[in-house]
């Protein structure tokens, strides 16, 4: 993944989650995967298309998804409902965005597909021929996983 | 087949003498070898050792046995017996030895059944069985037309008048037994360039292999002069050692940009332009130093091309510096003078430059995403990956180069002689695709 892509993404996530979740927030180590990876729960995906190709996606577990779906309502949820995904939906369209924008910024041009949200169990997601770029996001709430894939257009 | 106790009785029930004896039996290169069950805890499966740094070649590691950590032995390696080739998912075959007061596992081929005999019939032995030291050896016995050779445990993981230590200091003493085990002196020679070996990869992730043994054995031989001026043993003891054993492997100018030497010796090995664009690829290029060195060398050699470069590390904070690298003038030789802009904070390349090169956050290992390419440039990366990446590398490297390209290694690195042929100027060795 190119190395100018990197920090945007982060950068998004942060600002993103710090102001909607109104709390600390702390990444681990970035690191790259290339075989199946297993995935939480929940699972937002965002599509780019444009200088690259590949996909976001947001990662985390039922629990996490309505704590965070709750804080960002002001509402209590108790199960992953309607209003919960569209919330998470909304929060992933909402990161991918500000990274896009801030790489437009830097001279790269791509354009976002509507997100989709995918729930279930035993989950897993398997891209081949790109590597993905994990940004693990501990929140007060649980864990969260950004997980980009993307590769230049040959 | 029965279960063991059935077994037990069947085979007592052969014997004519009294059964006052009982072994677990078992194999190790095709013989039969016998423990007296009294030593034996239980019999287990396991595999996935973990690794402990710095000990004989025979402990393979230790384990968890619910809670216990117990220190595991190949018994295979310690009397230097051949051992079949596993998978690493397959499971090994284990005894688990209680030995006084702690706990220890070895590792045999495989565990067959336990067998009670009449300790009068045990044989002394005999030096015609001459794969394992006679004084770890009880005696021989016969059962059922098998010859068992019964092993002296204690004695062969602990000495009787040491046994109170602990386990961890078992190794250790296995350790220094060793040498009463008569070796010739090109045995020992090899032992320790096998710990050589094994430490550089454990202290530096350094793997011998083909790409660099060359190197390694003769380093050893300096290492050996070095190392008796000093008055130390061969062995290296920690990281700093086995960086000091390594300081000659590195190529020269890494990390640099490359002077007007390094620059004539690479350009002598460049292939003439086939087509309109030439193209490299450059895995573990680090902060990108030697990248953009390459890049003006081509620059400069194919004036009119359309270059692209790949370069990629994983290591995130080396090449998150990459693409906006900053110098001084004074860094550079005058050769890239040409190739660079002022900027505010220092020199930086020039656009044109920058646009030829994607320095990419990338792991080679997994899929390589581009497509043919003229030139690879891989120098001491090889040699820092497990013997089987370095192979896949190899293999890798094959696949994405063009049949007139060229792959160029570490100074002290070797790609295999089946598959390239080696150009060679007076200043470096390059390979090329065997056609």
């Amino acid at each position: 993944m190119r190395v100018e892509y990197i920090n945007p993404f982060v950068e998004a996530a942060f600002d993103v989650l710090k102001e909607v979740l109104h709390t600390d927030i702390h990444r681990g180590e970035l690191f790259l995967k290339s075989a199946t990876q297993s995935v939480l729960g929940v699972a937002a995906i965002v599509g780019l298309a444009g200088d690259v190709e590949g996909r976001v996606l947001f990662d985390m577990s039922a629990e996490t998804a309505i704590e965070v779906a709750s804080v960002m309502n002001d509402e209590k949820f108790t199960s992953v409902d309607d209003m919960v995904k569209a919330t998470i939906t909304e929060l992933a369209n909402m990161i991918t965005a500000q990274a896009v924008t801030k790489l437009h910024e830097l001279g790269f041009k791509f354009d976002l597909t509507p997100p989709a949200i995918f729930t279930g169990e035993n989950m897993e997601v398997t891209d081949t021929e790109v590597e993905a770029l994990i940004v693990p996001v501990n929140l007060p709430m649980g864990k969260l996983e950004i997980n980009v894939a993307v590769r230049e257009r040959a | 087949m029965g279960t063991i106790s059935e077994e037990v009785k069947q085979a007592e029930g052969t014997r004519q003498g009294k059964v006052d004896f009982k072994m677990v039996t078992f194999s190790l290169a095709g013989k039969d070898y016998g423990i007296d069950i009294m030593k034996v805890k239980e019999i287990s499966k396991a595999n996935k050792f973990t690794y402990v740094p710095n000990s004989s070649p025979f402990v393979r590691g230790v384990f968890n046995l619910r809670g216990d950590i117990i220190s595991i032995i190949d018994l295979r390696i310690m009397f230097h017996l051949p051992a079949e080739k596993k998978n690493e998912d397959a499971l090994e075959d284990m005894i688990i030895l209680r030995l006084e007061d702690y706990l220890i596992g070895v590792i045999v081929d495989s565990i067959d059944k336990v067998v009670g005999i009449s300790s009068a019939d045990i044989q002394p032995p005999h030096p015609i069985f001459g794969d394992i030291n006679i004084k770890f050896i009880k005696g021989v016995v016969e059962n059922e037309g098998r010859l068992y050779i019964i092993l002296d445990v204690e004695r062969i993981l602990g000495g009787s008048e040491e046994i109170q230590k602990k386990e961890t200091s078992i190794i250790p003493q296995l350790f220094e037994k060793k040498p009463e085990v008569a070796y010739d002196s090109k045995d020992e020679g090899e032992l320790s360039f096998n710990f050589i070996k094994e430490t550089l990869a454990t202290f530096k992730s350094f793997f011998v292999s083909d790409v660099n043994i060359a190197w390694v054995k003769s380093r050893f031989d300096e290492w050996k002069g070095i190392r008796a001026a000093k008055g130390s043993d061969l062995q290296l003891k920690d990281p700093e050692e086995a960086e000091e054993y390594l300081e000659t492997f590195y190529s020269p100018e890494s990390g640099v940009f490359w002077s007007d030497k390094m620059r004539e010796a690479v350009s002598a090995v460049l292939p003439d332009l086939s087509g309109g664009s030439i193209s490299l690829w450059n895995p573990g290029c680090g902060r990108g130093f030697e990248t953009y060195s390459f890049t003006c060398i081509l620059r400069n050699r194919y004036p009119k091309a359309r270059i692209k470069v790949w370069a990629n590390d994983n290591d995130l904070l080396a090449i998150s510096m990459a693409p906006n690298l900053l110098f001084q003038r004074h860094d550079i030789p005058d050769f890239y003078s040409p190739y660079t802009v002022e900027g505010k904070n220092g020199l930086q390349f020039s656009q044109e430059i920058k646009d030829s090169i994607l320095f990419e956050y990338h792991d080679v290992l997994n899929p390589n995403p581009f497509p043919e390419v003229d030139l690879i440039l891989a120098r001491d990366i090889l040699s820092f990956l497990p013997v089987i990446n370095q192979q896949l590398l190899l293999k890798e490297f094959w696949e994405k180069l063009r049949p007139e390209g060229v792959l160029i290694l570490g100074a002290h690195e070797e790609a295999p002689a089946g598959e390239w042929d080696v150009i060679t100027t007076s200043e470096m060795k390059a390979f090329k695709k065997k056609m």
